[in-house]
């Protein structure tokens, strides 16, 4: 067992420094540098974390940095972290995410507010990926709206109100009944093993559920996780959010809340509720092959950049459930490097888009045209992102979607087998997309584009470099998948069999 | 040994690095070389790793480092060194540097000179390490990689939106292909759970009869889409779009072969389904003949030697489904050969008449290209199977093999060889003699290339030549045949034909090119076009575009156009607003109770109390 | 014949006694003071008097946890745990109401000891409520409430919205105390006691053969109830009455009337009719699913905070009822912990409110809150922060509340109702919603600042504190609330 003080400093570290941020406003840009730097701090904690995790130290279900203290015994409120394989990578997506969209999207309105609201975020994120209680897990998991909301509410546009309104209650009435359904699990624990309310993760795991029951629970917790991720027909808020939110907010946005669903997914719905999942499987992998072929279409349609990402997100995010659902542990170990690796290319589009929008008011498909004239250097960066998703050999992307299609067909053929369509399907709107916006005569206005700063560039190089590596290399990461992943997946399989 | 064949793969990488991260800096000329030499070290790697294969036998594994390593899915980065890996990167490499040189010439003054080469060197890597994988997996990375090359390389002009949509068409029916090399994966690893091809042929033995079909068929979707075979052949000829060495770097030396090459590596999992290699068969026939019928009525020379390699690869295809693997590789090789030497020499004509490529337009050039006129003779005879070059030998083992296997095939592919030499006949009487027909469109008089772009084609031209040599019919013991045949698993070997027999075929052959080549000469001298003889059918590729378009293109974009209208607006966002709507309608509507009236709010009251009353007697009673 | 006064333990009526005691103070010192009382001193004397009976509920508390609850005055008075938290929350709210009305008085011109008298009584009344064993003494309390609201709502006598809710509440009150009033004697005539421990006693021990006459008097006395909680639909009253009456007063009511209300419904229908649980609760689930899905369609339509409030206020009626309707001791401390985290953040709204309404007291549309948190950053925080409490946010008490009545109520096996109420919850988020939207809009950014007076900066940087610090640690609360345990329960 490791010292359960890192991931305690994970949470506070952000949020002592959103304090601090407010607190050195007076002073020009100062709470921009003291964001930044503790960004980049909660990235350095955060891969030590990783790095330092070993599945030998940590328990059976493969949890490591554990800590806990009931903070009302009377409603079983407790905090309680711990981190197995797949939180520390999230956890080092979060810190990522936050720090280049600091470097990449600066905006000096009011800025010390800005720079907290995002450390706040960090800090909720990381809350919800370390949390080992159900209830404290919710109470991250709601408590993300609140940032997200006032952030494009206050640095948005008019148009962005409304959206943040849209998103907040979206999400708010999605996640609503899941408190409902976690206290349900609650109760029914005390009813088997007796003793005080708890909403302990590893309490909860050993409760036993009657299949209707189960499928309920399994039903609250899907939609609050499927809006989130989201799933189809549950993402139109996507849309609307990706496009309205201001740059920095967009990219915390794309990158991170997704992988929240799908990580709550496989963590609660998947591994909470072993017993039910071959009813609903079938359910989940359709609704994700949809998503896949459904993005795809839509995503040829979108009127700008920013929804484009976001019908893009939802077929990758079809990817992710598929191997969530697929019951295998490839797949499964596929679809949470995939939110990984999703996120980080996810950061560098939407950092490239708010580039863009620096120099051109608007990103409208209609409008782009041959901006790879003007702007080489972009487009290949925008290339780059764009084969690491479409799943090109030898970049980040490809690894993911490979171990997810071959683990899914594996338990799911058919579903695999139409999930791959999704292959060519991303070829098709992303080098469309590509067509529309870079190849062709460039019109005359933006023809005088400058190409991307050197600042721009730097900010973008972890991306890039994780992008390569990850592609030819991600052994790191699937290494400390695999215990986490193969506990989930061997303990539905046999508690799911036995039933 | 290890070592060198490690090289072969990274060198070509070195060079792309290296001109990626220093470009800017270093002038044109400097890329050119770095980008040539890269290749050509890569050759001599080659050829080292060849001479030190052959001094002591027996195929070998270099491994790199663990690439996937996730439950039981295990995928090294991984180089298999075998004959039949050896033979293609030999010519890949060889060609390559030869079109690399003359990209140096050709490509002079471009303005994306520096990234040209990056995506040649980038090309060439891929394509090597397609063929040096000792895994599927691997093999695909490389599979992708030359797809993705070929996507920039097409789109190389990438203001004309032609060329543009020629790039995105190509990786889009590659994208389809892959899915078929995809699927075959994953029935190979969900039955025999492991990838490499070593352990892929151990196994094979116990996959089903069916499955085996499956794995095949899937394997044929892969090959179609690299090698353009019929259904999705189409894209190659929009492939013209990007500069004439990329086309000669597809056609020959890479992209195109990589579908072959494949189903040739899995030969082990081919014998197993006698079905899957019919289909195989036909496919490459059809292919063969359909796409010669197009070439004959083309006007872009271009476009003619675009389906002259459709067809060939078709041969290929069609020796790979009848069971005679070493006469694909062979024609494979000398097809390098020949058809390497045909587009560059084309680019030399096109380069002379400053981009002109309609052969309406030209005419004549014997006399001013002195060196692009022989060499481009030899390959034209080469490739129409005039004995004792090159394109004859290889064709005759493909024919041969047929006519054993199977009469029909062999009728239709002998009816492909006369067609072949028709409309390559056509091309050469077109461009080379006749009238001048250029002068309308011409300024000065037409030039010969300069030393870097004919020193290639006398180099090509010397080798379609002699290339014959690499597997004469009389002396099977040792050349190219059994060498390759290191590899393959071999399907029953066909009838031993008798000396006679072969000798009578072989004279059928001469003859089928010799009667392509008389016809076209009748009926094309001093001519520039003959539209009964140029079937607009034949010139649209049989409609086969349009048709894609009508059944697969316009219904899909409608789809599309729907759900992003209707289906995501109205239906499903509808759906959500509309909740929200009526949860606010029906409180509007609720509201008027609240009209501010005291009577109101108690008979509001005496309502509920009523109610509750109600209720109560109800339980009592 | 001799008469023997009842022995009385003053302590379990000691803030009564604090509250009548400084009601009648103010009333001589009014009466003996030449020129009129200014409002800092009965002001003083006011939040000293509460300030008194909270710590003296703290004194019962100690009592009670060492010594057990105990009754008095002929067991017509009890103290218990939840007498005892119920009153604690009645006069610390007593506080913060007191402090709103000082700088309301300041702003209105309104000198004089009347105000503080008034609330003084009404609260007292209340108090009485949460203290109350015995139906007649529950009558009592309420009527000394009621009497006194009456007068505090009509007490702005420049506004002619003020004295005509007055008039509407008068008359509506009047008929729920009629109600209420028939309903015990039917409970008397069934029971033969109006001793809430004593009808407990009672119906435990004998099986009644004609429960009709007890399970009218029961119901009637619940409507009477549900009236003053403002439990649909017997609430048509609230928005009026939220509208006219002076804000510090809406906030009082919806502080202290409400919590007095709940403790006497808790009291009379569990520990007194709890055996009967069975009967109430199909009525109790009505008025939860109406309440809570009704007040938030109402809430979101409103352009005027104060009715929205009120509207909320019913909605947050629904959300204890939850906790009441399972009539377990948990319920009862969920419902207890609910009027705990609800309290304080809805008078630090008012006292938001009552400011941005200004002199006059009559800016009350949601545009005017536009921008505010450009103009008044603080200010906008504050409001953001109490407005997202009673949406329910996380870290924030109202989460914790709604979260411990759902806790109590599906524990009690009722999902059904815990899911409806979410439903309300979901809509009524709208409303809190698209009033946090308005501040931060980029509007009347001309208008200037709002001059935020010491008294109301007190309480709304508590109520603040208050929300966030056991919106992230409610263990004390939950504790305190874990212990308000009735002192008879079936």
């Amino acid at each position: 067992m490791h010292s359960s003080l890192f991931l305690s400093g994970l949470l506070l570290l952000p949020a002592l420094g959103a304090v601090v941020a407010l607190l050195v406003r007076k002073q020009e840009g100062r709470s921009y540098v003291v964001a930044v730097a503790t960004a980049f701090l909660e990235l350095v904690l955060s891969v030590v974390v990783a790095f330092t995790y070993n599945a030998h130290v940590a328990n059976a279900q493969g949890f490591d940095f554990a800590y806990s203290h009931v903070l009302s015994p009377v409603l079983g409120i407790a905090y309680s972290v711990a981190a197995d394989g797949i939180s520390v990578w999230m956890v080092v997506l979060s810190a990522l995410t936050v720090l280049i969209a600091l470097l990449a999207a600066r905006d000096r309105r009011r800025e010390s507010a800005y720079v907290a609201w995002q450390l706040l975020l960090l800090a909720v994120t990381v809350g919800c990926f370390v949390a080992h209680d159900l209830l404290e897990f919710f109470i991250f998991f709601e408590l993300i709206l609140i940032p997200c909301y006032f952030m494009m509410v206050q640095w948005g546009g008019e148009k962005a109100k409304a959206a943040a309104m849209k998103f907040f209650l979206y999400t708010f009435t999605g996640s609503a009944f899941m408190l409902a359904a976690i206290i349900y699990l609650a109760v029914l624990h005390q009813q088997q093993v007796g003793g005080a309310l708890t909403f302990a993760y590893g309490a909860l795991a050993q409760v036993t559920t009657s299949t209707a029951a189960g499928v309920w629970l399994f039903v609250a917790f899907a939609l609050a996780f499927g809006v989130k991720s989201p799933i189809w027909p549950l993402h139109t808020w996507s849309p609307s959010t990706y496009a309205e939110a201001p740059a920095a907010a967009g990219i915390e946005l794309s990158a991170l809340l997704s992988k929240l669903g799908a990580y709550g997914l496989l963590r609660f719905a998947v591994a909470l509720l072993p017993g039910v999942q071959r009813d609903v499987r079938p359910v989940m992998l359709t609704l994700a092959v949809i998503s896949i072929l459904y993005g795809s279409f839509v995503a040829c349609t979108a009127k700008d950049l920013r929804r484009f990402i976001a019908y893009s997100s939802l077929a990758q995010m079809g990817f992710v459930t598929l191997g969530i659902m697929s019951g295998s542990v490839i797949g499964t170990e596929g679809a949470v490097l995939l939110m990984f690796n999703h996120g980080v290319i996810t950061i560098g589009v939407f950092a490239l888009v708010g580039y863009l929008e620096r120099r051109r008011a608007s990103v409208a498909m209609a409008d782009l045209r041959g901006l790879q004239g003007p702007m080489p250097v972009f487009a290949g960066l925008f290339t780059l992102f764009m084969l690491a998703t479409m799943g090109l050999p030898g970049l980040s992307g490809f690894v993911s979607e490979y171990l997810v299609l071959i683990g899914t067909f594996g338990t799911h053929a058919w579903w695999a087998l139409v999930a791959t369509l999704g292959v060519v399907g991303s070829a098709v709107y992303w080098l469309w997309a590509y067509q529309r916006a870079f190849h062709g005569e460039v019109s005359t206005a933006d023809a005088s584009l400058a190409d991307v700063s050197h600042a721009e560039r730097n900010a973008l190089w972890p991306i890039v470099a994780l992008v390569v590596v990850l592609g030819v290399f991600p052994s790191p990461i699937l290494n400390r998948l695999g215990p986490a992943v193969t506990s989930i997946v061997s303990h539905v399989a046999t508690t799911g069999v036995s039933k | 040994m290890g070592h060198a064949a490690v090289l072969i793969v990274l060198l070509p990488l070195v060079g792309f690095l290296a001109i990626l991260f220093n470009g800017k800096g270093i002038s044109e000329r400097a890329t050119g070389v770095v980008g040539t030499a890269a290749v050509g070290l890569s050759f001599v790697a080659t050829v080292t790793t060849f001479v030190l294969y052959l001094r002591h036998e027996g195929q070998v594994t270099v491994n790199l480092f663990t690439w996937l390593n996730v439950d039981t899915l295990h995928v090294p980065v991984a180089l298999l060194i075998d004959p039949l890996a050896l033979t293609m990167c030999l010519f890949v490499t060889g060609i390559s540097t030869l079109i690399h040189l003359y990209s140096t010439a050709y490509m002079a003054g471009e303005k994306d000179f520096r990234k040209f080469f990056l995506y040649l060197n980038l090309f060439v890597f891929s394509m090597l390490l397609l063929v040096l994988a000792n895994n599927l997996v691997l093999t695909f990375v490389g599979w992708e990689g030359v797809g993705v090359c070929s996507y920039w390389l097409v789109s190389y002009y990438f203001t004309k939106e032609s060329a543009a949509s020629a790039g995105k068409k190509a990786f889009i029916y590659n994208r389809v292909g892959d899915l078929g090399l995809l699927s075959a994966m994953f029935l190979l690893f969900t039955h025999l759970h492991t990838l490499t091809y070593v352990g892929v042929f151990q196994g094979a033995s116990t996959l089903s009869p069916t499955m085996a079909t499956l794995i095949v068929l899937s394997l044929l979707v892969a090959a179609a889409g690299k090698s353009a075979q019929i259904p999705l052949f189409n894209w190659l000829p929009d492939a013209m779009e990007g500069p004439t060495p990329v086309s000669a770097l597809i056609h020959a030396a890479t992209m195109v072969t990589a579908g072959v090459f494949l189903l040739v590596r899995m030969s082990p999992v081919l014998t197993l389904s006698a079905d899957g290699r019919h289909v195989i068969a036909i496919i490459g026939g059809l292919t063969a003949f359909v796409a010669a019928t197009i070439a004959t009525a083309q006007k872009d020379i271009k476009k003619v030697l675009a389906f002259s390699t459709v067809s060939q690869i078709g041969y290929m295809v069609l020796a790979v489904g009848i069971g005679d693997y070493t006469a694909a590789i062979f024609l494979m090789v000398a097809h390098a050969f020949f058809k390497a030497l045909l587009f560059l020499g084309s680019g030399s004509v096109i380069h002379s008449l400053h981009g002109e490529q309609d052969m309406r337009k030209m005419g004549g050039l014997a006399k001013f290209l002195p060196l692009t006129f022989p060499t481009f003779l030899l390959g034209w005879l080469t490739i129409s199977g005039v004995p004792p070059f090159a394109g004859f030998w290889a064709k005759g083992a493909i024919l041969s093999s047929a006519y054993s296997a199977n009469k029909l095939l062999y009728a239709l592919a002998l009816l492909t060889a006369v067609l072949t030499a028709y409309y390559m006949t056509r091309l050469f009487v077109l461009t080379f003699r006749g009238e001048q027909r250029f002068a309308a469109s011409m300024t000065d008089a037409p030039h010969e290339s300069p030393w870097a772009m004919t020193l290639p084609l006398v180099v090509l031209a010397v080798l379609s030549v002699f290339g014959g040599v690499l597997d004469l019919p009389w002396m099977h013991a040792h050349t190219m045949a059994t060498f390759v045949s290191g590899s393959i698993v071999s399907v029953t070997p066909l009838a031993a034909q008798s000396a006679g027999l072969q000798i009578t075929l072989a004279v059928v052959d001469a003859c089928a090119a010799l009667l392509g080549l008389a016809a076209a000469f009748t009926l094309w001298r001093g001519r520039s076009e003959r539209p009964g003889l140029e079937l607009s059918f034949f010139e649209h590729v049989w409609r086969w575009d349009d048709a894609y378009d009508a059944v697969i293109g316009r219904p899909l974009t409608t789809v599309a156009t729907v759900a992003g209208s209707v289906v995501e607006d109205q239906v499903i966002d509808g759906a959500v607003m509309g909740l929200a709507q009526t949860v606010t309608r029906s409180s509007v509507g609720l509201r008027k109770i609240q009209t501010g009236f005291v009577r109101h709010y108690a008979l509001a009251m005496f309502f509920g109390l009523a109610l509750i009353v109600v209720y109560l007697v109800a339980r009592v009673g | 014949m001799t008469l023997h006064a009842p022995l009385i333990n003053y302590l379990a009526i000691l803030p009564f006694l604090f509250l009548t005691g400084a009601a009648l103070l103010l009333l001589f010192m009014t009466a003996l003071t030449r020129d009129r009382l200014s409002t800092r001193v009965s002001s003083t004397i006011a939040v000293s008097a509460a300030l008194g009976g909270f710590v003296a509920t703290f004194v019962q508390w100690f009592e009670v946890d060492h010594h057990g609850a105990t009754t008095t005055a002929a067991h017509a008075i009890v103290m218990d745990g939840f007498s005892a938290v119920m009153c604690a929350s009645i006069c610390s709210s007593l506080v913060f109401a007191l402090l709103i009305a000082h700088d309301w008085q300041g702003r209105e011109r309104f000198n004089g000891a009347e105000y503080q008298m008034l609330a003084l009584l009404a609260t007292s009344g209340s108090v009485l409520m949460t203290q109350a064993n015995d139906l007649v003494l529950v009558f009592l309390g309420l009527e000394i409430l009621s009497i006194a609201l009456y007068c505090l709502i009509a007490f702005n006598r420049r506004r002619y919205k003020s004295s005509e809710s007055s008039m509407k509440y008068f008359l509506l009150g009047g008929f729920a105390a009629a109600i209420f009033i028939y309903g015990a004697a039917l409970t008397y005539g069934a029971t033969g006691t109006t001793n809430v421990t004593s009808i407990a006693y009672f119906l435990g021990t004998t099986h009644l053969l004609h429960p009709g006459l007890l399970l009218a008097g029961g119901g009637l006395m619940m409507v009477a109830f549900a009236f003053k909680v403002q439990a649909v639909p017997f609430h048509f009253w609230s928005p009026d009455v939220y509208e006219g009456a002076p804000t510090p007063v809406t906030g009082f009511h919806a502080s202290i009337v409400w919590g007095g209300a709940f403790a006497a419904m808790i009291r009379v229908m569990i520990s007194g009719l709890g055996s009967q649980i069975d009967t109430w609760r199909p009525i109790f689930f009505g008025l939860i699913v109406l309440s809570t899905i009704v007040g938030a369609c109402f809430a979101i339509l409103q352009g005027n905070a104060k009715r929205l409030l009120a509207y909320s206020s019913v909605s947050h009626s629904g959300f204890i009822l939850l906790g009441v309707w399972t009539g377990t001791a948990v319920g009862v401390s969920a419902a207890a912990f609910y009027v705990l985290t609800y309290a304080p953040v809805v008078l630090g709204s008012f006292a938001i409110v009552a400011l941005v309404g200004g002199v006059g007291d009559s800016n009350h549309e949601l545009e005017k809150y536009r921008g505010l948190a450009r103009r008044n950053p603080w200010i906008g925080f504050s409001l953001s922060v109490l407005l997202l409490s009673q949406l329910g946010v996380p870290l924030t008490v109202g989460f914790n509340g709604k979260f411990a009545v759902l806790a109590a109520t599906i524990d009690a096996g009722n999902i059904y109702g815990a899911i409806v109420a979410l439903v309300g919850a979901c809509i009524a988020a709208f409303a809190y919603l698209r009033w946090t939207t308005g501040l931060y809009a980029a509007e009347n950014l001309d208008q200037p600042a709002l001059v935020v007076p010491w008294a109301s900066r007190v309480v709304i940087t508590l109520a603040v504190l208050y929300a966030l610090v056991f919106g992230v640690d409610p263990g004390l609360l939950t504790s305190i609330a874990s212990h308000a345990t009735l002192l008879f329960q079936p």
